[in-house]
C-alpha cells in the first residue's frame, strides 16, 4: 500500500509545472483567449519535445507508455495553469480512444502522429440532448458500397477546429459504432460554440452525408459501447485531474490573498469567517486529490473497482472544484470578479469541465447502480 | 503509487480473520465479559499493537493495527475496553513517564486490570481547554486537587485518570498547567454519570474535592502539561482509519436494504431519483473517506506523522458521519427514531464505536458528538488555517497574563 508519488512521478510533476510556469503564464492564456486558433505552436512543440503528447500511448507507437497516474499529474498541472490548447482532446480523447478501440492499422496511422504532435485528434461524444450514455447516440451511419455515410449533429466537440481526426459515434444498422472522421471532409460543417472558458474551444460538428471509407470503422459495427464507456471513464478522471489543478490554484491564490489583504485594520485571514472557508477549501482539494489519484491508479492497474472509482472521482471532484473555485471568488471579494485579475481563468476552467464526461448527478446514478448490484 | 495491499498484509488479514472466527464472542453482556474479551485480544497480540515490545506491545506497523481493527469491524466483533488507556494514557506514559511510572502502570493498562479515563475538559474549558481552572496545589509531600471535570468518557468505570490541572495561576494560561495520574478510587473524587441526548451515559462529570495526587504521579515537569496534552492528542495513529469506513459501509448496506422495502408514492424509495442521488453522493463521500484513510496509512507506514493533517481527517469523517446519518433518517422515516421495538428489518446490526445499541436512532444521535469531541470542527478549521495554510492568528486577549 503506497498512496504517494514515486520519485519519477514527482520529477515529472515538477518538470511539467516548471515548463508551464514559464511558457503557460496567465499572459499566454489571455493571448490565446484572443487568438483565432486558440493555442500556440511554440508550447505545442515544447510539449511534443518533452514527451507529453505521447505520455500514455504505447511505446511501439512513439509514446512513453506511462500510466494514468502520470497522465493525471500532467493534466492537474494543466488545470493549474488553465492551459489553452488541444492536449486533452488529442491525447486523452483521440489517443486513448484509439488505444482502446483502434485496429492495428488505425493505431499505426494515428498514434505516432498524435504522440509527435504532427496531428491532433478529438472525440465527438455529445449530441443535442447531452446524454453521455453511448446508447443515446442519434447520429446515423448507413452502409454504402465503398464504406459508410454519416449524418447527424455533434455538440461541444473540443478543439475540432484544429483536429485532423475525430472519433465519432454513430448508429449503424448493427448498433452504435465508432468512426474516424476528418473534420475537414466534405459534408462536415464546424461552427464555434463559445463558452465562458475562452481558453477552451468547442465546436458544433454537423455531418451531412459525410462519406467515410470502410477502414474508418473502429472495431466491429455495433460494438462501440465498451470502447466509449472505457473512454468516458478515462476522460472523466482526466477532466477531474484538470479540475483539481484549477481548484488548487484557486485555493493558493485565496490563501495568498488572505495573508496580505487588510480590512478593519487586520489581515482578513485572521478572521475565522475567512480562515474557516480556506480550511474547508483545503479539505475539499485534498479529498479531490485522493479521488483523482485513486481512480487514476485503479484505471492503470485494472483494479476491480476502477469503474466505480471513476464515477466516485468525477461526481466528487465536479462539485468539490465548483465549491473551491467559487469560494475563491468569495474570499477575494470584488477583485475576484474583475476580468483583469486571473482568478476567473481557473474558475472557468473548472466550470467548463464540470458537466463534461458525465456531471455529478450522472455519475452518482452509476454509483447507485453499481453498489445495489453488488449488495 | 500502488494501492494494492502487500502479500504480507493480505496474509496477516487472513490470519486475523481466522482468529476472529474462532475466538470472537457472539455477545457481550457486561463489563466483566468485555474485559475477558479484551484480555483474549491482548494475549493474541491484537491489542496495544503499536506500543513498544518492552512495554507489552507488538511494535506493529500502523497497517497491521489498521487491519486488525478493520477485520473486527467487518466481523462485527465487540470492541475491547479501556480505549483511552490503551490509546492515549499508555502512549503518554511511554513518552513522558518515569521508569517507575512505566513499570507501575503500563502493563495493567494493556490487560485492563486498571481502567483509565482522561480528565481534560471542564464546564468553562471546552474548546478553550487551556482555560481550565481545576487546581493542583503543592502540599509538600503531595498535590491537593480541587475542581470539576466534564465529558469524561469511562469516568464511572475508571480506576485512574490522566489529569490536567493548573499548578501556577500567575503565568500565562498555557504555561501554568501540569499533567498528573490521579487515583479515581478515593474519597475526594466524586464521579456522576452525565446523561446525554442519546439517553445513555458514555460520559461523566468528575468532582474533585481535596483529592490527593502523589508527587510521584506528576507526568513530565511542572508547567509542561499543555505540551504533553498536545502530543497525546496526536497519538491517533490511524488505527481505526479503515475500521471506521468498514463500519460505515456495513451501515450503508443496511440502509440500502431498508430503501428496497420502504415505499414512497407507490414505489420503493430505492427507485426514487432524488433518494438515489443522495445515496450516490454518500457512497462517493464514503469512498473518498476510504481513499483518505489509505493516504494517512501510507504516511504512517513511512514513519511520517500527519501532524495538523490529522485535523483534516477528523473534520472530514465527523462531518461525513453527520451527513450519512441524516440521509439514513430521511430514508427510514420514523423507523430511524425508534429506540425500542425496532422491527428486525430496520435494526442496525453493526457494532457502533461506543456500544452495542443496535439502533439507527442511537447512531444518528451519536453522530452529533463527533463534530464536538476531541476538538470541534471549528477548532479543527482554526488548526488547519493556522498550521497548514499559515494564515495569521486572530488577535486574542488570552496569550498573555495569568488566570488568577
Amino acid at each position: 500500500m503506497n498512496f504517494s508519488f514515486s520519485e519519477d512521478q514527482t520529477l515529472l510533476r515538477n518538470s511539467v509545472r516548471a515548463a508551464l510556469d514559464e511558457q503557460c503564464t496567465p499572459a499566454h492564456v489571455r493571448a490565446m483567449m484572443e487568438d483565432p486558433r486558440g493555442y500556440g505552436d511554440a508550447l505545442w512543440g515544447e510539449m511534443a519535445k518533452l514527451g507529453w503528447l505521447g505520455l500514455p500511448l504505447a511505446e511501439e507507437h512513439g509514446g512513453a507508455g506511462l500510466g494514468f497516474v502520470e497522465l493525471a499529474l500532467v493534466l492537474e498541472e494543466m488545470g493549474r495553469a488553465a492551459y489553452p490548447g488541444p492536449y486533452f482532446a488529442s491525447v486523452v480523447l483521440a489517443g486513448l480512444g484509439l488505444e482502446l478501440g483502434g485496429s492495428a492499422a488505425q493505431k499505426e496511422k494515428w498514434l505516432p502522429a498524435i504522440a509527435s504532435g504532427r496531428a491532433r485528434g478529438t472525440a465527438a461524444l455529445l449530441e443535442d440532448t447531452l446524454d453521455w450514455d453511448p446508447a443515446a447516440t442519434a447520429a446515423t451511419a448507413a452502409k454504402t458500397g465503398a464504406g459508410w455515410t454519416l449524418n447527424g449533429v455533434k455538440r461541444f466537440v473540443p478543439w475540432a477546429h484544429v483536429a485532423d481526426v475525430a472519433l465519432v459515434p454513430a448508429r449503424a444498422p448493427e448498433g452504435v459504432s465508432l468512426f474516424l472522421v476528418d473534420p475537414r471532409a466534405a459534408g462536415v460543417t464546424l461552427t464555434p460554440m463559445v463558452g465562458i472558458d475562452l481558453a477552451n474551444r468547442w465546436s458544433e460538428v454537423r455531418l451531412h452525408d459525410v462519406a467515410v471509407p470502410a477502414d474508418a470503422l473502429m472495431g466491429p459495427a455495433g460494438g462501440a459501447g465498451p470502447v466509449l464507456e472505457g473512454l468516458l471513464r478515462r476522460a472523466a478522471v482526466g477532466a477531474s485531474a484538470e479540475m483539481l489543478g484549477a481548484a488548487r490554484r484557486c485555493l493558493d491564490m485565496s490563501v495568498g490573498y488572505a495573508k496580505v489583504r487588510e480590512q478593519f485594520g487586520q489581515l482578513i485571514g485572521s478572521f475565522q469567517a475567512i480562515r474557516h472557508r480556506c480550511a474547508e477549501m483545503l479539505l475539499e482539494a485534498e479529498k479531490a486529490h485522493a479521488a483523482v489519484y485513486y481512480a487514476a491508479w485503479a484505471l492503470s492497474a485494472g483494479a476491480e473497482d476502477a469503474t466505480m472509482a471513476a464515477s466516485v472521482c468525477k461526481s466528487f471532484v465536479s462539485e468539490a472544484a465548483r465549491q473551491v473555485c467559487g469560494d475563491a471568488i468569495q474570499v477575494h471579494g470584488g477583485i475576484g470578479f474583475t476580468w483583469e485579475y486571473d482568478l476567473h481563468l481557473y474558475f472557468k476552467r473548472a466550470k467548463a469541465l464540470e458537466p463534461l464526461y458525465g456531471d455529478a448527478a450522472y455519475h452518482r446514478e452509476l454509483l447507485v447502480r453499481g453498489v445495489t448490484a453488488s449488495a | 503509487m500502488d494501492l494494492n495491499y502487500t502479500a504480507e498484509d493480505v496474509a496477516f488479514r487472513k490470519q486475523v480473520r481466522a482468529w476472529l472466527e474462532q475466538n470472537m464472542p457472539r455477545q457481550i453482556k457486561d463489563l466483566e465479559e468485555r474485559k475477558v474479551w479484551h484480555r483474549k485480544l491482548y494475549e493474541a497480540g491484537y491489542l496495544g499493537m503499536g506500543w513498544p515490545r518492552e512495554y507489552g506491545g507488538q511494535g506493529a506497523r500502523p497497517m497491521e493495527q489498521a487491519i486488525v481493527a478493520d477485520e473486527m469491524a467487518r466481523a462485527g466483533a465487540p470492541a475491547p475496553t479501556n480505549g483511552l488507556g490503551v490509546g492515549i494514557v499508555g502512549p503518554t506514559i511511554v513518552v513522558h513517564g518515569t521508569d517507575a511510572q512505566k513499570r507501575r502502570y503500563l502493563r495493567k493498562i494493556l490487560t485492563a486490570e486498571e481502567m483509565w479515563c482522561q480528565l481534560y475538559s471542564e464546564p468553562n474549558a471546552g474548546s478553550d481547554l487551556a482555560a481550565l481552572r481545576t487546581a493542583a496545589e503543592d502540599k509538600g509531600d503531595h498535590f491537593q486537587v480541587n475542581g470539576q471535570k466534564i465529558w469524561t468518557s469511562g469516568g464511572a468505570t475508571a480506576d485512574w485518570g490522566l489529569l490536567l490541572a493548573r499548578t501556577d495561576p500567575a503565568v500565562a494560561k498555557h504555561k501554568g498547567i501540569s499533567c498528573f495520574l490521579i487515583d479515581m478510587r478515593q474519597p475526594g473524587v466524586d464521579v456522576r454519570p452525565l446523561k446525554q441526548i442519546t439517553g445513555s451515559s458514555e460520559f461523566c462529570e468528575v468532582f474533585m474535592t481535596n483529592a490527593r495526587v502523589e508527587k510521584a504521579n506528576l507526568i513530565g515537569r511542572l508547567g509542561e502539561g499543555w505540551g504533553i496534552a498536545q502530543t497525546t492528542l496526536g497519538y491517533e495513529r490511524g488505527g481505526r482509519a479503515l475500521a471506521r469506513i468498514t463500519s460505515y459501509a456495513g451501515q450503508y448496506r443496511h440502509l440500502l436494504n431498508a430503501a428496497r422495502r420502504l415505499k414512497r408514492n407507490g414505489r420503493p424509495i430505492l427507485d426514487d431519483a432524488v433518494t438515489r442521488q443522495k445515496l450516490g453522493r454518500i457512497w462517493a463521500d464514503l469512498e473518498v473517506e476510504r481513499y483518505g484513510a489509505l493516504r494517512v496509512l501510507t504516511m504512517l507506514e513511512r514513519g511520517e506523522h500527519p501532524g495538523a493533517g490529522g485535523s483534516l481527517t477528523k473534520l472530514s469523517y465527523s462531518e461525513f458521519e453527520k451527513r450519512f446519518m441524516e440521509l439514513a433518517e430521511e430514508i427510514l422515516g420514523p423507523y430511524g427514531q425508534l429506540t425500542d421495538g425496532v422491527p428486525a428489518e430496520y435494526r442496525l446490526e453493526v457494532d457502533t464505536a461506543v456500544g452495542d445499541h443496535g439502533t439507527w436512532a442511537y447512531a444518528f444521535l451519536w453522530s452529533r458528538a463527533g463534530t464536538i469531541y476531541a476538538g470541534s470542527s471549528e477548532i479543527q478549521k482554526n488548526v488547519i488555517g493556522e498550521r497548514i495554510l499559515g494564515l495569521p492568528k486572530e488577535s486574542r486577549a488570552d496569550r498573555v497574563g495569568g488566570t488568577r
